[in-house]
C-alpha cells in the first residue's frame, strides 16, 4: 500500500528536521558565536575608594591614658589617628587633646590641631598652635610642644604667650615637670619671663 | 625712727605692675609663683630688683597680696636708691617694707637702719631700728 503523504504529515516531517536545526543554531549563538565579553569586567567599580585615603587604616576618636608612679594621670584623645606613611612606629593624629591630672585635683589641658606620636621615644609632638590651660588659671599658647607619653614631662618648642591669673604673661620657653623636691606638678617658664599685672581696685 | 622723703611724689599705685625675670616656676597644687634670676618689679618710675621674688596671692587667685623679694634687694625710685636683704612690696597699699641692714643713699648722704617702710603714695620712708646717717662733707674746694 502506497502511503499517501498528506500535506500535514509532509509538514511534520520537515519540521522534525528544521526545528532541531534551529535549536542547534540558537545554542551556537550562546557558545560559538558569542564574543569574549567577560561580564565581571563590565560591572562599574567606583574609583573613589582606590586612590582616596580611605584605603589606609585609621582609628576614629582614639583614647590613650596612663598613670605615673606618683599618681598623676595623662589622658589623650584625638578625632582620628592613622599610621604615618613615611616612617613606621609613628602615628599622626588630628585635633588632639591631652590632659594631665594630678592627685590633688589640679589639671593641665593641652589641645592642638595636629600631633605625631612616636612609639620609639614614647613622645608626642603637638604642632599647629598648642593651647595650654591649667587649673591654676593660666591659659597660654605656643607654636608646638613636645610631650612625653611615659611621665609628666612636656616642653614648648618656642615662645609662650598668654594670660596668668594675675595678668598677661610671656616667656621664652615653658616646661611642665614634676618639682624636684615634692611630687607636685610644676609649670616652669624660662628664657626670660614678663608679666604685666593690673592692680585690681578693691 | 626718722622720716625721709623717698622717691618722686604721689606714685600712682594703681598703675600696672610689670614683673620680668629669667624664669618663673608655678606650683600646680597650691599655685604659688616664684620668680628667680634677676627679677625686676616695676611700677611707674619705681624699680625693685632682687634675685628671688615670691608672689603671695590675695584671697581670690587674681589678686596679689604682696611680693616677697629676698636675697639682696635694691629699690630705686626717682633719684633715690635703697638696698636691703629682703623687701615685701604690698601693691594695693603701695608700701615697700625693707628689712635687714637697710642702706638708703640720697645724693652724697647715706642712711642705714634695720628696717624701712616706704610709702610710695606719699613718697616718704620711715626708717626704724638703729638709724645712722652719714653726711658727706661737701669737699671744700680742694684740687
Amino acid at each position: 500500500m502506497v502511503r499517501t503523504y498528506s500535506r500535514y504529515s509532509r509538514m511534520i516531517a520537515w519540521l522534525k528536521i528544521l526545528l532541531p536545526m534551529a535549536a542547534l543554531g540558537l545554542l551556537s549563538t550562546i557558545f560559538l558565536l558569542s564574543g569574549d565579553s567577560d561580564p565581571a569586567s563590565r560591572v562599574p567599580f567606583s574609583q573613589v575608594g582606590i586612590d582616596g585615603d580611605i584605603a589606609r587604616e585609621e582609628v576614629r576618636s582614639p583614647r590613650f591614658s596612663g598613670t605615673t608612679n606618683t599618681g598623676a594621670a595623662l589622658t589623650m584623645t584625638a578625632r582620628v589617628a592613622r599610621p604615618s606613611e613615611n616612617e613606621d612606629g609613628r602615628m599622626e593624629a588630628e585635633v588632639l587633646e591631652a590632659s594631665i591630672l594630678s592627685q590633688d585635683g589640679s589639671r593641665i589641658d593641652l589641645s592642638a590641631p595636629a600631633a605625631s606620636l612616636r612609639d620609639a621615644t614614647a613622645e608626642a609632638e603637638l604642632t599647629g598652635g598648642v593651647e595650654i590651660e591649667s587649673s591654676t588659671g593660666y591659659t597660654l599658647n605656643t607654636q608646638s610642644m613636645l610631650t612625653s607619653l611615659e611621665r609628666i614631662e612636656a616642653e614648648s618648642r618656642g615662645r609662650v604667650t598668654g594670660k596668668g591669673p594675675l595678668g598677661t604673661l610671656e616667656a621664652g620657653r615653658m616646661q611642665i615637670t614634676t618639682a624636684p623636691d615634692s611630687d607636685d606638678i610644676q609649670l616652669l617658664f624660662t628664657g626670660g619671663v614678663k608679666l604685666v599685672y593690673i592692680p585690681q581696685p578693691d | 625712727q626718722s622720716q625721709v622723703a623717698f622717691g618722686s611724689m604721689a606714685q600712682d599705685t594703681s598703675a600696672p605692675v610689670e614683673v620680668s625675670a629669667d624664669s618663673l616656676s608655678v606650683n600646680q597644687s597650691d599655685g604659688t609663683a616664684l620668680y628667680t634670676g634677676n627679677v625686676v618689679i616695676g611700677q611707674g618710675d619705681m624699680r625693685l630688683s632682687a634675685p628671688r621674688v615670691l608672689v603671695v596671692y590675695g584671697e581670690q587667685q587674681n589678686r596679689i597680696d604682696r611680693l616677697e623679694a629676698t636675697g639682696g634687694v635694691t629699690l630705686v625710685s626717682g633719684d633715690e636708691a635703697a638696698e636691703a636683704e629682703r623687701a615685701d612690696y604690698n601693691i594695693e597699699a603701695g608700701t615697700v617694707v625693707m628689712r635687714g641692714n637697710v642702706l638708703v643713699t640720697q645724693g652724697p648722704n647715706a642712711i642705714t637702719s634695720e628696717e624701712m617702710t616706704v610709702d610710695l603714695d606719699t613718697g616718704t620712708a620711715q626708717l626704724t631700728g638703729r638709724v645712722r646717717t652719714v653726711l658727706q662733707q661737701q669737699s671744700t674746694g680742694d684740687q
